[in-house]
């Protein structure tokens, strides 16, 4: 198989995964029955799939979990978190957050 | 209210997480062109997948010439997140067309799933939910595609120490906050953050999934509980 074959393929696979985790459940639609314990437990599933995309995403460093000063991106979510709490502001969380960030990571030299 | 209004609707609500999904988008197009895709591949990727994260956790086997199947099995296990977000929007929409609920499962991001479910308790008799759903998500898809084809042209040009992606994390905090509006929810939040934390090394991303179910669970646990306790009052 050719170079530019399997890289092809390949997108066709990521292509199916992604067609297959989006859309099943939404073909299959009523047919799939869940105990309603799971139906109201699912309520939960967007805070906490977002929740884990970003504590992931702030807290790990290539070197492992970091909580100290030294890591700017938890303090720049900390900062976003708090921006969105007082002003409903999605803008203002984005770019207060980035701008706190780049103030740590300039403070520590980074 | 008309399907067109809900639809702009849905487009406007998107509109202020723009720098987020526009930066997430770049990255993704960046990452794909300094991979070694040509523009042609890059392009085919995002246009047929548009799946970020699948795709960034794909472009590492790809370059090792990884087995076709670990490359799909890596980019479903990574996915599953979508599975859990079907699983909530299929009752809404499952009356549709078999063409439209394949379109919007295409469209489905992030972004305007929670969005959606933001809408669904706030509003939960909202007529036109499927035209707005549709409208943010086309909304999103194309801030995404025009900024992934700008990374894609323009990889050399974006370096890596911008931090651009921390802008798309830091809209999801957006989207969070307001999803903390009770104590079991705030809980599920915390729960699910730590597990995916303390589980991050475990392969092709399970740690976020664990972190969803651990969460979830431990969120309707103490949902119920306060139920029974106001019962017993």
């Amino acid at each position: 198989m050719s170079q530019e074959t399997y890289v092809w393929l390949a997108i066709l696979g990521v292509t199916l995964a992604t067609f297959l985790a989006r859309s099943t459940v939404l073909l299959v639609g009523e047919r799939l029955r869940l105990p309603p314990v799971v139906e109201s437990a699912l309520r939960y599933a967007p805070a906490c799939a977002l929740a884990g995309i970003i504590a992931s995403d702030l807290l790990m460093t290539p070197a492992g979990l970091n909580l100290t000063l030294s890591n700017p991106r938890w303090l720049a979510g900390l900062a976003a978190a708090a921006i969105f709490a007082a002003f409903r502001s999605t803008i203002g969380a984005i770019f207060g957050g980035i701008a706190v960030f780049w103030l740590f990571r300039a403070w520590f030299g980074g | 209210m008309t399907p067109r209004a809900a639809f702009r609707r849905g487009m406007r609500e998107l509109l202020p997480f723009t720098p987020g999904v526009f930066a997430w988008g770049l990255v993704t197009g960046v990452a794909m062109a300094k991979s070694g895709l040509t523009v042609a591949q890059s392009l085919g990727m995002t246009f047929l997948a548009y799946a970020g994260s699948a795709q960034l956790a794909a472009l590492p086997l790809m370059a090792a010439f990884a087995p076709l199947w670990l490359v799909t099995l890596t980019a479903v296990i990574v996915n599953l997140r979508f599975v859990v977000y079907a699983m909530v929007l299929r009752r809404h929409l499952a009356q549709l067309s078999l063409n439209t609920r394949l379109w919007l499962g295409y469209l489905t991001g992030d972004v305007m799933f929670v969005r959606y479910s933001t809408l669904l308790e706030q509003e939960p008799d909202y007529p036109q939910r499927v035209a707005y759903f549709a409208g943010g998500a086309t909304c999103n898809w194309i801030i995404w595609q025009v900024a992934s084809v700008i990374g894609i042209l323009a990889a050399g040009a974006i370096p890596a120490q911008w931090g651009l992606g921390l802008a798309g994390t830091l809209a999801l905090i957006a989207l969070v906050v307001p999803l903390c509006r009770d104590r079991a929810a705030l809980a599920g939040v915390l729960v699910s953050g730590a597990v995916a934390v303390l589980a991050h090394d475990l392969p092709l991303r399970l740690g976020l999934l664990l972190g969803i179910v651990v969460g979830c669970s431990f969120a309707i646990a103490l949902e119920r509980r306060a139920a029974t306790g106001e019962t017993a009052r």
